[in-house]
């Protein structure tokens, strides 16, 4: 024992004397999460407002209203263009996307029946089409409030009804039941609004719901910030280059001949090993408690339960210890595993949600990053933290891990290269 | 002290050592020359128990073989390739192998203390290995291998690239363990070293013991006899001789010679009588 302690003592003091891997095992993972945090909290904060051109083409009081409306919107940033222009500003990525305004649009936005209807034209930029449907809910929530605000003021409507009374009678190519029924419908209607006490509208009635949106902040359930969220993701790049500076630290006992006077040492394979796996394990835990301490310090991360973000970490260390033992028999120079094991690593980052949350990865993606460490620690790190896991929930995350470890550290053992060939 | 009976060793279809039979005494300066290929790197492996024959036996006095970890304990290796962290100090280096030999506390702190005294690297003691010259390493290699003090020590090409002053020390620091009794098995290239340094001398190549004698031995079974050049004013001669100085004094008087140079037998001469002179590029 004593000799594997030696081993994993001379592996840390190795790690703190080598400044790049340093940087990269610990300030690099904590300036991920906090950069990736803070832009999160700013979104967080409507800082993202669709930036939009209209085209108002139609010019009337009731269509210069409507763009008014939308800049009142706090999902929308609005100008005002020429179409050409617009056109030109979101090919150019100005902006998100274009509304056009067609002529006629004021005269049919609160008429209610008959008519031609009015076509709103959008412009998206291709690259922001996830954007699309926002605009499109934030166009059909204003056209029904014209609607509303019709039905909301008698005079209005009734202006309106006895348009569309005309309307239904000079239509050539009406289907002859729905004109009588309208011709029946609309005069009755009519009446009933001129009943109405003085003041009054029936905006109520045609309003059957309503949205309250508030940020959520209780704490089971949902991430109390942005960093809960990217404090994982930063720990797993800290985990990744633990493992990744350990493997490759195997390689280069073989390449420069210290190996060779660990094997001749009264030890046995297994103890150099094991020291090196202490060392990884040792730091996989370690990087991850420090960037939690600090994320717990500077930057409000409150994790449900320690006891689990214990076992998380824990698992998550096993699992990567396992994998350094992989990434060790990966290449014969120090390049190739360098060049190898970050090849693998990043693939396990990129479809495992440590670049960019699995929420906003296509369902295939999703099914292909069950394959991925990266999601399994993620998940487990989350579960512990902010997603409310109990022991149970934690269990198949952790197991995974901890399976994945063991496979890949009893393969990397067995294939290890012990001799430089 | 170490023992190797009708040893084989083949890699694929190539055989590195061929039924090799040898004993180290107690106490003695061991020499294992030949050439590139010769086998040397196998045997050497062989005896520190890095690789296992595939027929033969290899043991160390008393002990056993040394594939078994408290065996090698008998054993220092100073390796070709310098071993050493370059990111440790000389002085983490010695404490961390000493360690791995089971040394602990005072114990080790004496013994660390006495290597970097017995290769004169004291005032380095706190620098990292990376700062030092080459000469500087080889001696930190030496001394990383006599940590834990022990009977039996290989040192492999111990003087390749350093300066003369270092290999001079090195030289010096041998010539001191075996003073103190060490067995000690020196693999080199440089045959003016083993002929300085080592009581006994084995010559290998393709994987066999060619010869193995004293140096004085090898010289006289293999070395030939001593040429005597003249240059005289009819020109030069050559004469092949046991007895040089008879043979100037028996040159006639006549005043013609001019100066002559004399080449007595040597390793080297042995080296190349056994191995050839063709090129080994293996």
């Amino acid at each position: 024992m004593k000799a594997i302690l030696a081993l994993a003592t001379k592996d840390l003091r190795l790690l703190l004397r080598d400044r790049v891997g340093f940087f990269f095992t610990f300030f690099f993972p904590l300036l991920y999460a906090v950069f990736f945090g803070a832009i999160f909290s700013a979104q967080g904060r409507g800082a993202s407002a669709l930036n939009v051109v209209v085209v108002d083409e139609d010019q009337t009081d009731a269509s210069k209203a409507f763009v008014a409306e939308l800049n009142d919107s706090p999902e929308l940033e609005v100008s005002t263009a020429s179409r050409e222009e617009a056109v030109n500003l979101v090919r150019r990525g100005r902006r998100v996307g274009y509304i056009v305004l067609p002529p006629g649009f004021g005269q049919a936005r609160g008429r209610v029946f008959g008519g031609e209807s009015v076509k709103l034209e959008t412009g998206m930029d291709p690259s922001r089409m996830a954007e699309a449907g926002l605009l499109q809910g934030v166009l059909t929530r204003h056209m029904y409030r014209g609607i509303q605000d019709a039905f909301s003021n008698p005079s209005v409507m009734r202006k309106q009804l006895s348009e569309s009374l005309a309307d239904v009678q000079a239509s050539a190519d009406m289907d002859p039941a729905w004109r009588t029924t309208l011709q029946w419908f609309l005069p009755v209607m009519d009446r009933f609004l001129a009943e109405l006490p003085s003041g009054e509208g029936m905006g109520r009635a045609f309003q059957p719901f309503e949205i309250e949106s508030k940020d959520v902040q209780v704490r089971r359930g949902g991430p109390q910030n942005s960093y809960e969220i990217s404090f994982p993701q930063g720990v797993i790049w800290g985990v990744m280059a633990c493992s990744a500076g350990f493997g490759i630290s195997l390689v280069v006992e073989r390449t420069r001949g210290t190996l060779v006077r660990l094997r001749i040492a009264p030890i046995g394979r297994m103890h150099i090993l094991g020291g090196k796996a202490i060392a990884c394990l040792l730091t996989t835990m370690g990087v991850p408690a420090l960037l939690l301490a600090l994320g717990v310090v500077a930057f409000g991360i409150r994790p449900d339960s320690w006891a689990l973000v214990f076992v998380a970490v824990a698992s998550m260390g096993l699992c990567f210890v396992g994998i350094m033992m992989m990434l060790s028999v990966m290449g014969k120079t120090e390049q190739a595993a360098g060049g190898i094991g970050w090849a693998v690593l990043t693939v396990m980052a990129m479809i495992g949600g440590g670049m960019i949350p699995l929420f906003v990865m296509p369902p295939w993606m999703q099914t292909i990053s069950h394959a991925s460490p990266v999601k399994w620690s993620i998940l487990a790190l989350e579960g512990a933290i902010w997603r409310n896991f109990s022991a149970s929930e934690m269990l198949l995350p952790c197991a995974i891990l901890v399976a994945t470890g063991l496979t890949t550290f009893f393969v990397g053992t067995r294939a290890f290269r012990w001799a430089q060939e | 002290m170490l023992t190797l009976r009708n040893v084989r060793k083949s890699f694929g279809r190539i055989v590195a050592v061929d039924d090799l039979s040898l004993t180290i005494k107690p106490g003695e300066v061991f020499g294992l020359l030949g050439p590139n290929g010769a086998g040397k790197t196998t045997t050497v492996n062989m005896a520190v128990g890095l690789l296992r024959p595939d027929q033969g036996t290899v043991e160390i006095q008393g002990a056993g073989a040394p594939d078994q970890p408290r065996v090698r304990g008998r054993i220092g290796v100073a390796p070709q390739a310098l071993a050493l962290y370059d990111e440790l100090t000389g002085e983490e280096n010695l404490a961390f192998f000493g360690k791995l030999q089971g040394l602990t506390g005072r114990l080790l702190a004496d013994r660390v203390q006495w290597a970097l005294e017995f290769v004169a690297l004291t005032d380095r003691r706190r620098d990292r290995v990376s700062t030092y010259s080459g000469g500087m390493k080889r001696r930190l290699n030496i001394a990383v291998a006599m940590i834990h003090a022990p009977s039996l020590l290989l040192l492999d090409e111990p003087t390749v690239g350093v300066d003369p002053q270092s290999r001079n020390a090195i030289f010096e620091n041998i010539l001191a363990l075996k003073g103190k009794g060490h067995t000690i098995v020196y693999t080199t290239h440089y045959m003016e070293e083993a002929q300085r340094l080592c009581d006994r001398v084995g010559i290998m190549d393709h994987g066999r013991l060619l010869a193995l004698d004293t140096v004085e031995g090898l010289i006289t079974a293999h070395g030939g006899k001593s040429v005597l050049f003249l240059e005289r004013e009819d020109g030069e001669r050559r004469i092949e001789t046991d007895d040089p100085l008879r043979e100037l004094v028996g040159l006639p008087n006549n005043g013609a010679l001019r100066r002559f140079r004399l080449e007595r037998p040597n390793l080297e001469r042995v080296f190349l009588h056994l191995t050839g002179r063709e090129l080994r590029d293996a």
